[in-house]
């Protein structure tokens, strides 16, 4: 009984320990796919509320990272661990009921059916967590509430790129994995991005974001990650990651 | 009932030479499979369908089988390439389910047809020769076992022969290949495709023969060899010739060995291919050498 | 399809569901011609294939080639049933029972494949037992010497009108469960499924879970239309009970119809219905020439009948003239 108490009190201040500093835990996890190591033994943790950006030359592995914390690959080695809960090996979906939501580097969507439904999906299914949330309030964040009652599939990429987002906020997630959410935006729609994920971040949500576009990127985040050829490299805030030799040497050689 | 190390052997043999027709038959598919990405489900009916021909060339001409190939082979050439051109490269502008769904009509009337012109009722190629065997030391061979292996392995190379040092070869391959790039290359994809359909046909209707002088044969006796074929291509991993013979023998060995360990029966000859490709397809269907 | 606008015309066309169902209720009561029955009787048959076959593939995605497995199991469950004492009644919700726990059996390994592989996986299954009801005969005496077929015991007294009411039921039974279906949360997340599965997986579907559902009611259903079509035949052998048929009704249907939308089956059974017994006295060329309608219809309108009348606007005037309707009913 008392060993109970004493275990309790361990894992309770283990838990708080973790929620102060991290949400979202990555612990030497290792990926490789028929020979090709895609991701090797990287570490790192996302605190809640923050901004983290994911950097990295072409074939770095972001996306693959993203994809391994969403449950669509399971890692070779290592441990991830949301919220304190161990979910290396959960599927994707259960990992979307506990608050991870994600968008594709290249729109996914529900083709046949309407704008809102596509939110609906992840609404009904996704959010496991009680609250039900205004759909129209996220289509009107992202700009596509008079597409409403579009069709997906009749959409333009730029609109399905936001689809995107207001799909993964359906759900009512606690953490947003982003994967180049403004790839293919003009000079003049940058800012609008920009000001929607500083509203997400509002929110309370917690966001890894993976961006090319270095304006969105600079402004957006708290502290950038960056990972080359599968391994982290440097990690630290975006003055100070701007400036390393390694980020440097990765990028330009 | 006792199994012994030399009784195994003539099972073994036989699975082994057996595994050359299956090798025939399954080289159609695998390469439509690999050019088009496209199951044609309607293969086996098309190789009966060759095994229904050869048997109405003899019946009409008195010739052997393999003769009949001399007429058989550049109509069913023709007759492939005008299939895919008029038929199934339109579907391919739809969707790949259209497709499947075209050459599953296809193979619909194919086996109507067979019926109408040939009744239901089972037949087979009879030649002086079928029923032949030779003694290998304890082992007994029956010549047309050997010869669909001499059968198998001829159609196998020639076929890589003619990918590898043909222009028309080549343009296949790059085209199963890489399309986009084989396009810019000049090479035009929809005849590459009728090409490659059309050389599945002149296959089908060997192994029609080679079938033909096997098993008896009805209108709805494709179905297995589709199944099978699948089955062959699928095990040894897709893309791979060396790959598709060792699953010909496999197919071969599991009736072989399955007819021997179960005394005969009929049912394990025929259930024992279908088990093997449901487990393969369940649990690896990258094959046995697939990564 | 977009569910969301059918919801207006709700309650007008349930009404008319409603009235067009007593009509064909009555037939039997009213004097209509015995081959009419007959006729009818098929058609209900073919639907709930039709409907059944579109919820696979049209709404989940599932191109499931063994719907032959799921009407022979059906059919012979029933049949070698009423050879121990089975009333055809019990054996025919016994049979699609024995269907439905096929599908559930096969499942597991069946929807780890994916694509074509699904497709292939799905053929070998009426193959096998096919061959495996060659062989295997549980009860009663040899038949030439091996298995084979069963006839179907008990059911001389029962009259073809009683036939025609079981049929119907379960063609509105299939066309209510699709219904229910499409505007419950399982239909969003089947389309969900057909569209993007990687999608919807991260959305938090469970598709596995939902794939199972969808597998499960079709093969009941399906079970169902078998076992009342032997109920009526009456008697079973492999090669009919696991025949192609089995497939090619329901896909002809589907692609003449259109799928992936309620009306398309319907429209598509209805013809394919009248096909069959338009072509019946000429044995093999029937199967010839519905092999090329379906090579016809598949290359020159893909989309079937009912997205063809789409493209064209048929259906902006019955909508209109529902919703003018409605507007009147609510004023009275």
């Amino acid at each position: 009984m008392v060993v109970k108490v004493l275990c309790d009190t361990i894992q309770r201040s283990k838990k708080v320990t973790m929620s102060e500093t991290a949400v979202l835990s990555i612990d030497g996890v290792s990926k490789s796919f028929g020979g090709i190591h895609a991701i090797q033994n990287i570490t790192f943790g996302v605190r809640a509320g923050e901004v983290l950006g994911l950097m990295g030359p072409n074939g770095a592995g972001k996306t693959t990272l993203l994809n391994l914390i969403a449950g669509v690959y399971r890692p070779d080695s290592g441990r991830i661990l949301f919220e304190g809960r161990d979910i290396t090996r959960y599927p994707p979906h259960k990992i979307c009921h506990l608050g991870i939501a994600r968008t594709y580097q290249i729109p996914q969507p529900f083709t046949s059916l309407l704008v809102q439904d596509n939110l609906m999906v992840a609404a009904k299914y996704g959010n496991k967590r009680g609250d039900t949330l205004e759909l129209d309030e996220i289509l009107d964040l992202v700009d596509l509430l008079k597409q409403k009652d579009t069709i997906a599939g009749d959409l333009a990429t730029v609109s399905l790129k936001r689809l995107e987002l207001a799909r993964a906020l359906a759900s009512n997630p606690t953490l947003i994995l982003l994967d180049e959410v403004a790839a293919g935006s003009t000079e003049a729609e940058l800012p609008r991005i920009l000001d929607i994920t500083k509203q997400v971040r509002k929110m309370g949500k917690t966001i890894i974001l993976v961006e090319h576009v270095m304006k969105v990127m600079v402004e957006a985040v708290d502290r950038i990650i960056v990972i080359d050829k599968g391994e982290k490299i440097a990690e630290g805030t975006p003055g100070e990651v701007m400036e390393d030799e390694k980020v440097l040497a990765a990028y330009f050689g | 009932m006792e199994v012994s190390l030399v009784g195994l052997a003539s099972p073994i043999i036989r699975g082994i030479l057996l595994g050359g027709l299956y090798v025939v038959i399954a080289l159609g598919l695998s390469l439509i499979f690999g050019v088009m990405k496209l199951i044609n489900v309607a293969h086996g009916d098309l190789v009966i369908l060759g095994s229904y021909f050869a048997w109405a060339i003899m019946g009409w001409l008195g010739i052997d089988p393999f003769l009949s190939l001399v007429v058989g082979v550049p109509l069913f050439f023709i007759l492939g390439f005008f299939v895919q051109k008029f038929i199934i490269n339109r579907t391919f502008r739809i969707s790949l389910d259209a497709a499947l769904i075209a050459c599953f009509g296809i193979s619909i009337i194919v086996q109507s047809i067979c019926q109408i012109v040939w009744t239901p009722f089972n037949r087979s190629l009879t030649t002086s020769y079928q029923l032949q065997t030779f003694a290998v030391g304890p082992v007994i061979i029956s010549l047309r076992y050997l010869l669909n292996f001499i059968g198998g392995l001829t159609v196998m190379i020639a076929l890589r022969e003619f990918l590898r040092r043909t222009y028309l070869g080549k343009a296949i391959s790059a085209a199963s290949q890489n399309e986009p790039v084989a396009e810019r290359m000049g090479i035009n994809p929809n005849r590459t495709y009728s090409f490659a359909f059309a050389i599945a046909m002149a296959c089908a209707a060997v192994a029609g023969v080679l079938q033909g002088l096997t098993f008896y044969f009805s209108p709805t006796s494709g179905s297995p060899f589709l199944i099978i074929s699948f089955g062959v291509i699928i095990i040894g991993g897709l893309g791979s010739m060396a790959g598709t013979f060792i699953g010909g023998m496999i197919f071969g060995l599991t009736q072989t060995l399955g007819a021997y360990l179960s005394g005969g029966s009929m049912m394990v000859q025929m259930i024992a291919p279908y088990l093997l490709v449901f487990v393969v397809l369940a649990v690896r269907p990258q094959g046995i050498f697939g990564r | 399809m977009v569910v969301r606008d059918k919801m207006k015309l709700l309650r007008l066309t349930t009404l008319v569901s409603v009235a067009v169902l007593v009509v064909l209720a009555l037939f039997p009561l009213i004097g209509i011609p015995l081959s009419w029955l007959n006729y009818l009787f098929s058609f209900f048959i073919y639907l709930a294939l039709a409907n059944m076959w579109n919820l696979l593939a049209g709404y989940t995605g599932l191109i499931c080639l063994c719907p032959a497995a799921f009407v022979g199991l059906a059919g012979y469950t029933m049949a070698i049933g009423t050879h121990v004492g089975v009333p055809f009644q019990v054996g025919l919700i016994a049979g699609a029972a024995v269907a439905a726990l096929f599908a559930l059996i096969i499942s597991y390994p069946v929807f780890r494949m994916k694509g074509i592989y699904f497709a292939i996986g799905t053929l070998v299954l009426p193959e096998a037992l096919k061959a495996w009801f060659n062989f295997w005969r549980p009860v009663g005496n040899e038949y030439q010497g091996m298995g084979a077929g069963y006839s179907v015991v008990g059911v001389a007294g029962i009259t073809l009108g009683e036939k025609y009411w079981l049929a119907l039921a379960i063609a509105a039974a299939s066309i209510f469960v699709v219904h229910i279906i499409l505007r419950a949360r399982l239909g969003l997340g089947l389309t969900a499924i057909r569209d993007n599965e990687n999608t919807a997986a991260s959305s938090g579907v469970n598709i596995f879970r939902l794939k199972l559902s969808s597998f499960l009611i079709a093969a009941f259903i399906m079970g169902l239309a078998g076992a009342a079509y032997y109920i009526h035949v009456p008697s079973i052998q492999p090669k009919g009970g696991f025949n192609i048929s089995w497939l090619l009704l329901p896909l002809m249907a589907t692609v003449i119809g259109g799928e992936g939308s309620e009306e398309g089956p319907i429209i598509g059974a209805a013809i394919v219905t009248f096909l069959r017994f338009l072509l019946a006295d000429y044995g093999a060329w029937s199967l010839f020439i519905q092999g090329i309608i379906l090579v016809v219809v598949v290359v020159v309108m893909p989309q079937g009948i009912a997205g063809l009348l789409r493209r064209v606007g048929a259906y902006r005037f019955p909508q209109k003239l529902f919703q003018a309707a409605e507007g009147k009913i609510h004023k009275t």
